[in-house]
C-alpha cells in the first residue's frame, strides 16, 4: 500500500490526508478480491521499519488504523472474511489497538470466505528469526530440519505460499515483506498510487498474473492458467 | 407426604428424598432465601467475625457455594453413615476456626448457641421464602420442617437442645436473637454491599468478562435491595439499612417470580446441575465441557463485537506492560497473590488463607483423620516459614508488597513438605504413585497430556515438582488453577 504520501503531496495536502484516503482503497480492494474468488489476501499496512517515521505521523496512523478496524468490523464479519494480524509484537503498538486487533481476530475466526492477513508491525526477517528460535526451543535435531518443518514454526503456518504480490506506486522492492512465503511469487508493479488504486486496477493485476508463465524453476507446463 | 401430615411425623424419615428440605432443594426461591439466611448468620457477631476472618466467599464465592451445596446434600441425604461422616468433617473444619473480632471479642466456630443460630436462620428463611412468595406453609408442614432442621443440628452437635423444642417457642427465640444479639457486622455489610458488586465470574463465564460485568452491574444492586427488604424489620433498624421506596414490592415480586418456577416441567431446574455447570472449567474432560467451550467461544466473539462497536474512549490507555502478566503462561506476582494466596480476599496473606487452601484440598480428597491434620500441620509449617521470610514489618501477616518483594524465597523446605504430604494423602492406596482415579479426586479431571506420566500414573517427584512450579514458579494453566485460583 505505497504512495499515500506522494498522493497527498501532489494535492498539496499533509501526508496524513493520504493515509486517510487509503481507507477507501483498502475496503474497495478487499471487496474486489473477495468477489474475484481470491482466498488469501494480505495487506502490508505497517513495517517494522515504519517506526522510523516522524512521531506524529506514526501516532496518526495508529489512531487511523484503530478507527478503520472498528468501523469496518461488522462489515468484515458479515462478508465472511477471516481477519488476522501478522506482527503486532512491538510494545509501541498502543494497547487499545492491539486489543481491537485481537477482538477482530476472535470475532471473525470462524469465517471461511476469505482470509485477510493484515501485516502490521511486520518484518519478514523477524518472522524467520522467530521461527528459528521456536525451532531451537522445541529441541529439533539439526538433521531433521526441513523447509516444511521450518515453515511450521512461522507465524500462521497455515498461510500458503504467496502467488502474487502487487506493489503500488511503481516501487520495485521487497521491503522485508513475508520473505519466506514470497519465494516463488509473481510480482506486479502498477504505477497507480495506493489511494487511487481501485477494483479495476486490482482486476488488471489479476489478469496480468493469469497471463504469466509460472514454471517454479521447472519446464513450462503444457497449458497455462491451470493453477488458481 | 399428605399421609404423613395427619399421623405421626415419625412415619417418614426426617432425612432423605421424602423430607421437606429436599422439596425445596431445586426451588429457585431457595437461592434468594439462602442469601437472606447468610446475611442473618453474618449479622451474628460471632459468626460475622469468623466469616470475615476465615471464609473464602469474597474471593472464591462459587467454589464456596459448591462446597456448601454438596455438604448440605450429604447432611440431608438418606444415608446416615454419610451424614455422620460429613458432620464429623464439618466439626473438624469448624474446630479449627477461632479467634477474636475487631473489637477483641473472642469467637469460636464450635460455640453451640451460635451453631443453633445458623440452623435457625436456614429454617426461618425457608418459612419466610414461602410466605413472601405468596404460598405460605401449613402449620403441620412447618412443624415437620422444624423437626428436620432440629435433627440436622442434632446430627452436627449431638443434640438440638439449643433450639426450642416447640415451634411456638422458636419464634420467640428467633425474635429475641434478632432484636438483642444481631449487629451491623462487617460480614453482613460485605455480603449486602460488596459481594454482589464485585462477584467474580464463575469458571463457566470466565471468558466473557465484559458480559459478566454488565450483568453484574444490574443484578448486584438488585440482589442487595431485594435481600435488605426481606430482612426482619428490627434488624434493618438496628443495622441502619436503607428503606427504599418500592424495595419491598421489588422483593416480593422477585420471590413471587421465583415461586412461579413451580409451573415449569419437573426437572427443568436442578440446583445440582446448575452449580456443576457453573463450576465447569473448559479444560476438564467432562463431555459437557465441549459444549461449554463452544458456547464460550460464541460469548467471546459477542464480547469482542461489543467492544468493537462501543465508541472508543478518549482516555489514554495504560502501558501494555502493566496489565499483561500472561506471557509464556506466567502470571504476575500481584495476580498470583490475589487469585491464589489471598483466599479470603482481604488483601493480606494470613493463616486463614493457607487454612482455606488446606480446607479446599482436604474437602476435595475427602480426607479423614489423621491425614487431614497432617495436611493442616504441613500448611501451618509453611505459614511459619512464610511469616518468618516475608513479614518484614512484623504485623503478623504478609501484604501484597511484602510478597512481591521476596518472591524467590517462597519455595522453602516447608513448601516442599506440603507438596510431599499432599502427595501422600492423595495417594490413597499408598502405591507410591498417583493413578488416574486418585488424580481425578484431586483435580476432577483426567491426566493432561503434557504431564510427565509414566504408564498412566503420576510419580512423586513429578507431582511435587508440579506443585512447586505452581506455588512458586507462578505458572498458569496448570491443573491447580481450577483448584485454588478459580472463583
Amino acid at each position: 500500500m505505497d504512495g499515500n504520501g506522494r498522493w497527498a503531496q501532489r494535492r498539496s495536502l499533509p501526508r496524513t490526508a493520504g493515509h486517510q484516503a487509503a481507507e477507501t482503497a483498502v475496503i474497495d480492494i478487499i471487496e474486489a478480491a473477495r468477489a474475484a474468488g481470491v482466498e488469501w489476501l494480505s495487506l502490508y499496512a505497517f513495517s517494522t521499519e515504519n517506526w522510523n517515521r516522524p512521531g506524529p505521523e506514526v501516532e496518526f496512523l495508529m489512531r487511523l488504523v484503530r478507527r478503520v478496524v472498528r468501523k469496518h468490523a461488522p462489515l468484515l464479519l458479515a462478508r465472511g472474511i477471516r481477519c488476522r494480524f501478522l506482527g503486532v509484537t512491538d510494545p509501541r503498538v498502543p494497547h487499545a489497538l492491539a486489543r481491537d486487533f485481537d477482538d477482530l481476530t476472535t470475532l471473525t475466526a470462524d469465517n471461511r470466505g476469505m482470509t485477510l492477513t493484515v501485516a502490521f508491525d511486520h518484518g519478514g526477517r523477524r518472522d524467520i528469526v522467530e521461527a528459528a528460535r521456536s525451532l531451537i526451543l522445541s529441541g529439533t535435531p539439526a538433521d531433521e530440519v526441513t523447509e516444511r518443518l521450518f515453515a511450521d514454526h512461522l507465524p500462521y503456518p497455515d498461510t500458503p505460499d504467496v502467488d502474487l504480490v502487487i506493489r503500488t506506486s511503481g516501487e520495485q522492492r521487497i521491503s522485508n515483506f513475508m520473505l519466506w512465503q514470497v519465494a516463488y511469487a509473481e510480482w506486479v508493479f502498477p504505477e497507480a498510487l495506493w489511494p487511487d488504486f481501485r477494483a479495476s486496477d486490482f482486476l488488471a493485476c489479476l489478469h496480468t498474473y493469469r497471463c504469466r508463465d509460472r514454471r517454479f524453476g521447472g519446464v513450462p507446463p503444457r497449458t497455462n492458467g491451470d493453477r488458481s | 407426604m399428605t399421609t404423613a401430615t395427619t399421623g405421626m411425623t415419625d412415619e417418614t424419615p426426617l432425612f432423605g428424598p421424602e423430607s421437606q428440605f429436599s422439596a425445596f432443594f431445586d426451588d429457585p426461591r431457595w437461592a434468594l432465601a439462602m442469601i437472606r439466611a447468610t446475611v442473618l448468620e453474618a449479622a451474628h457477631p460471632q459468626i460475622g467475625a469468623a466469616l470475615v476472618d476465615n471464609s473464602t466467599f469474597v474471593a472464591h464465592p462459587w467454589r464456596r457455594l459448591r462446597n456448601t451445596f454438596l455438604s448440605m446434600r450429604r447432611m440431608f441425604g438418606a444415608d446416615s453413615s454419610v451424614r455422620e461422616r460429613e458432620a464429623a468433617r464439618l466439626n473438624r473444619l469448624h474446630a479449627r476456626m477461632s479467634g477474636s473480632d475487631s473489637r477483641g471479642r473472642a469467637y469460636d466456630a464450635m460455640d453451640r448457641a451460635t451453631r443453633a443460630w445458623v440452623v435457625a436462620t436456614l429454617f426461618e428463611s425457608a418459612v419466610t421464602m414461602c410466605r413472601l412468595s405468596g404460598q405460605p406453609l401449613g402449620q403441620d408442614i412447618m412443624e415437620r420442617m422444624y423437626a428436620e432442621y432440629r435433627a440436622f443440628l442434632a446430627a452436627l452437635d449431638g443434640d438440638a437442645a439449643e433450639l426450642p423444642e416447640d415451634l411456638n417457642d422458636f419464634w420467640q427465640y428467633f425474635d429475641r436473637v434478632v432484636e438483642n444479639e444481631l449487629e451491623n457486622t462487617e460480614a453482613a455489610r460485605v455480603i449486602l454491599y460488596r459481594l454482589f458488586d464485585h462477584l467474580p465470574a464463575p469458571a463457566l463465564l470466565d471468558g466473557a468478562p465484559a458480559l459478566w460485568a454488565a450483568g453484574r452491574a444490574v443484578a448486584g444492586p438488585l440482589l442487595g435491595a431485594i435481600t435488605v427488604a426481606s430482612l426482619p424489620e428490627p434488624y434493618r433498624r438496628r443495622a441502619g439499612l436503607p428503606e427504599m421506596p418500592g424495595a419491598s414490592t421489588l422483593m416480593q415480586g422477585a420471590y413471587l417470580a421465583a415461586g412461579l418456577a413451580r409451573f415449569l416441567p419437573a426437572g427443568w431446574i436442578n440446583a445440582e446441575s446448575i452449580i456443576e455447570t457453573l463450576s465447569l472449567s473448559p479444560d476438564s474432560d467432562d463431555p459437557r465441557a465441549r459444549t461449554v467451550a463452544a458456547l464460550r467461544s460464541r460469548m467471546k466473539r459477542a464480547a469482542a463485537l461489543l467492544r468493537l462497536l462501543t465508541p472508543p474512549s478518549g482516555d489514554p490507555e495504560p502501558d501494555r506492560s502493566s496489565p499483561t502478566g500472561t506471557d509464556e503462561g506466567r502470571r504476575s506476582a500481584e495476580d498470583f497473590f490475589r487469585t491464589v494466596l489471598d483466599q479470603t480476599g482481604d488483601g493480606h496473606l494470613d493463616w486463614p488463607d493457607l487454612a482455606a487452601m488446606a480446607r479446599e484440598l482436604s474437602t476435595r480428597l475427602d480426607l479423614d483423620e489423621p491425614e487431614e491434620t497432617r495436611l493442616y500441620d504441613a500448611f501451618a509449617a509453611w505459614w511459619r516459614e512464610l511469616q518468618a521470610a516475608l513479614d518484614t514489618d512484623g504485623d503478623g501477616r504478609v501484604s501484597a508488597q511484602e510478597y512481591a518483594a521476596a518472591v524467590p524465597s517462597l519455595a522453602g523446605p516447608a513448601l516442599i513438605r506440603v507438596a510431599e504430604v499432599l502427595f501422600e494423602v492423595t495417594d490413597k492406596d499408598g502405591s507410591g504413585t498417583i493413578d488416574a482415579n486418585e488424580y481425578r479426586a484431586l483435580f476432577r479431571t483426567a491426566f493432561h497430556r503434557d504431564l510427565t506420566t509414566t504408564d498412566g500414573t503420576h510419580g512423586r517427584s513429578a507431582f511435587v515438582g508440579d506443585f512447586l512450579a505452581f506455588m512458586s514458579g507462578r505458572r498458569t494453566s496448570s491443573p491447580y488453577d481450577p483448584l485454588l485460583a478459580d472463583a
